[in-house]
């Protein structure tokens, strides 16, 4: 074969990819068709806003000058976000805040999946129950909460003096070393039903013969479960914990209602922060930065959340 | 959180209308060359209860008469409107005023549709920013004293004055039309002005060894006086309020500071220009450091002041676990409220509170006695702004109204005073001061009221500023000085457009 020969040989081969996507694309130009609307949609809700978002992250807003009039200040507001002191409070913050919510809401959530999993009585009213605070709504839970941990007058802290656990009414939120973990609790309460919900979905598909052969061969119930059981929800607790954490990251409610980020700002966590810079200092340029960085870490965690979904995929397809 | 009003409008003869429109036209004429004689403006120079009192029921006033000679009663148009109203913690009084004044202005206006949405007072400025932004604002907005400068510097407000409804710049208290000017120019109309007053509970100040009817003379006291409260009854003394983003903060910690000689800026001073800061100066750490010395050294004071709005502090008062208060006038109705709705066992405690409830100055510092000159004016947003457009004649109308001396009186029954001071005349001005205990506390308190500094960054010095440097020194995180000083720092970059 000449050298010419393979030159043709290697041009066709590539022609097909090229031409090939483009012909696919006219073959099926009506499936194109059908998602152009929900395309068109997502670009005016969607992409306008990001471009938007990220287009005024290289402007100053001053307070007394209305939109139209902001400042381009290139990548100061980046620069002034990621060397300030409260960035890196806030980013601590909102590390604790997220890892430790997801972890024991789905710890928790692990635990209640698996107990309501066996057969016993009162089994429908239990899950029914359990359900109650992913269903509740966040504003009112947190109210509720708010008033329960009060440093003065709270159920709790009443509780706790009258049981004589200690001699004054506990410091739950007025304390910036228990602020947070108190949020983070109330957090847990509200999303645990969520991870129990998917791991009970999860825990359908574990088969029955391979428990019960595992039994048969002499495994215990913890090894049946760490050999047989959590293998197979693998791939639904990689999604839990990611929509856990996009939640988490995204959590605005209960911190908010709370506390408003306070007292001194240790329960102001990226999503807090973001939403007093933005409406609370009128800062817009600045909160829209802090998104951008948002937006990042987000994406990254969507990334990993789509690869986990698709897992598989190709597989299937071969 | 919405209270749209009746859209519907009513039905009838377009032409009997219009000959009750001619009818009241007529009568209105006459009623203003009446009403010349006397509605001659307040003499403020005489300010004081005595003279309040002999002003108070001393005119007559038909509303629709004066309003129908700036927009005639059968104009057909539409209005949008934004205000802070009654919520669930407001008397009940202040709840059926305010619907008698929405029944009172259909009636008045039957043609003009009106939508108007009663919005929470930490969320409305958010709102409307958000709104504006949008160009989806409302059409006229009633708006805290803080909030106007802000969105008038944006060239967000319409010049507006009340010449341009019917009234006299005259007979509106000088202090509140400044708040409303900006660059020379004026961009609103009081609704309402006020002043706190200092509350305590007469009871709680005989059992912990106090003179039941003398309040702390100076601030100096009301931190001996909190202690003394706490260390014998074991139950707060002051009622602290030093919440997060929350307008309730500055309005009790500023009259501190300015008492201590203090202020964010150079407010305080007689010809304040606003460009020196002053909020690290002795006077306003000493303001602090009390504050702190309340919170951490002598915990005389509840421990949920961090994320407490006065709100939160009504429930403890009434039931006797906070001794003194910072508040309005309207402080009183509300405990008669919860009084009544108080129950079993709660119920007598209620009704002792309410009857040791009195009401004085607010404590004197070092430099002055001092309160902030608060309240809310009326805006018109600016057409390109407002959603679905601007309908002036309509927007005319509604702040002739609720601007009249009747319903600036009216719809200040229990929180304030009426922002056009025609109203102090009124009969009901007199019925005021007969029914609700302590009103003349609060006009006396007027004098000696501050505004906050008129400038675009108002709100981010009292809303954030102010409350970050309490909880800053309160928490521990900083010491009083660090934490005066980094406010301090944080007010200069804002002033410097950082």
């Amino acid at each position: 074969m000449s050298i010419a020969t393979e030159r043709e040989i290697a041009a066709r081969a590539k022609r097909p990819i090229r031409f090939g996507v483009l012909r696919q694309m006219v073959d099926r130009r009506s499936d194109y068709l059908y998602v152009l609307p929900a395309l068109i949609v997502m670009m005016i809700v969607i992409a306008y806003p990001i471009y938007y978002t990220i287009e005024l992250s290289f402007f100053n807003t001053p307070s007394n000058l209305q939109m139209k009039d902001k400042v381009f200040i290139g990548l100061d507001n980046y620069a002034r976000i990621l060397t300030s002191r409260s960035f890196r409070e806030v980013t601590m913050n909102t590390f604790i805040w997220t890892v430790a919510s997801t972890f024991f809401a789905f710890l928790l959530g692990l635990g209640a999946a698996l107990s309501l999993h066996r057969e016993f009585l009162g089994r429908g009213v239990l899950r029914a129950v359990l359900l109650i605070p992913y269903v509740v709504s966040a504003v009112a839970a947190s109210y509720v909460w708010k008033w329960l941990y009060h440093s003065d007058f709270g159920v709790i802290g009443a509780l706790a003096v009258q049981f004589g656990f200690t001699d004054r009414p506990i410091n739950f939120i007025d304390n910036i070393h228990t602020v947070l973990p108190s949020l983070i609790v109330v957090n847990i309460w509200k999303e645990f039903s969520f991870a129990m919900i998917m791991l009970m979905a999860g825990l359908q598909t574990v088969p029955d013969q391979l428990l019960r052969a595992a039994q048969v061969d002499g495994a215990n119930a913890w090894q049946r479960f760490w050999h047989v059981t959590f293998p197979h929800l693998k791939g639904v607790s990689m999604v839990t914990v990611l929509l856990l954490m996009v939640a988490n990251f995204n959590a605005f409610i209960i911190p908010w209602i709370m506390t408003s980020g306070g007292p001194a700002g240790a329960s102001d966590i990226w999503i807090t922060q973001i939403y007093t810079i933005a409406f609370g200092r009128q800062r817009y340029g600045l909160a829209s930065a802090y998104s951008v960085i948002l937006f990042i870490v987000m994406m990254t965690l969507g990334y990993f959340y789509v690869r986990a979904l698709t897992r598989g995929d190709d597989t299937r397809v071969k | 959180m919405t209270n749209s009003q009746d859209r519907a409008q009513r039905s009838g003869s377009p032409v009997r209308r219009q000959l009750i429109g001619y009818a009241v036209a007529t009568l209105t004429t006459a009623s203003l060359m009446s009403s010349t004689v006397f509605a001659q403006a307040v003499d403020i120079s005489q300010w004081s209860p005595e003279y309040i009192r002999s002003i108070a029921g001393t005119e007559e006033v038909d509303t629709a008469a004066t309003c129908s000679a700036v927009v005639p009663l059968d104009y057909t148009g539409k209005l949008t409107y934004w205000w802070t109203g009654p919520n669930e913690a407001s008397p009940d009084i202040e709840r059926q005023i305010n619907d008698e004044f929405w029944a009172a202005w259909k009636a008045t206006y039957p043609n003009i549709e009106t939508d108007a949405q009663n919005i929470d007072y930490n969320q409305l400025l958010d709102k409307l920013r958000t709104a504006l932004l949008g160009n989806a604002g409302p059409m006229v907005l009633r708006l805290q004293i803080l909030g106007g400068i802000e969105f008038a510097s944006k060239g967000y407000f319409q010049e507006l004055r009340p010449e341009d409804v019917g009234y006299e710049t005259a007979n509106f208290w000088p202090g509140a039309m400044k708040s409303v000017a900006y660059d020379g120019k004026y961009y609103g109309i009081p609704t309402n002005n006020e002043t706190m007053g200092f509350i305590w509970n007469a009871d709680v100040f005989k059992r912990a060894g106090l003179d039941p009817e003398s309040p702390p003379a100076t601030w100096d006291d009301v931190v001996t006086y909190s202690k003394q409260i706490h260390d014998k009854l074991g139950i707060a003394g002051y009622g602290m309020v030093a919440k997060q983003n929350a307008g309730n903060t500055p309005f009790r910690f500023m009259p501190q500071m300015w008492a201590y000689g203090g202020g964010a800026l150079d407010e305080a001073s007689d010809t304040p220009t606003y460009d020196t800061v002053e909020i690290n100066n002795e006077g306003a750490k000493a303001a602090l450091q009390a504050s702190y010395d309340m919170y951490v050294r002598d915990q005389s004071v509840p421990v949920s002041a961090l994320t407490n709005t006065q709100n939160e502090n009504q429930q403890p008062f009434i039931a006797g676990q906070v001794a003194m208060v910072i508040a309005h006038p309207s402080e009183y109705a509300k405990m008669v409220d919860l009084a009544g709705k108080a129950t079993g066992a709660d119920k007598p405690v209620a009704d002792a509170v309410v009857a040791n409830m009195r009401y004085g100055l607010i404590p004197k510092g070092p430099a002055r006695r001092a309160v902030v000159f608060g309240g809310s004016n009326m805006h018109f947003i600016k057409p390109e702004y407002v959603d679905g457009g601007f309908d002036e004649t309509a927007a005319k109308a509604f702040a002739c109204f609720y601007n009249s001396p009747e319903w600036s009186t009216k719809l200040a029954w229990t929180g304030s005073n009426p922002g056009n001071l025609e109203g102090f005349k009124t009969k009901w001005m007199k019925e005021r001061l007969d029914s609700i205990k302590f009103l003349d506390v609060t006009t006396s308190m007027l004098p000696s009221g501050i505004p906050f500094p008129v400038i675009p960054q108002a709100t981010e010095i009292m809303n954030i500023i102010v409350p970050d440097m309490l909880q800053n020194a309160l928490t521990g995180k900083m010491t009083v000085d660090e934490a005066a000083d980094d406010a301090a720092r944080r007010v200069d970059d804002l002033l410097n457009g950082l």
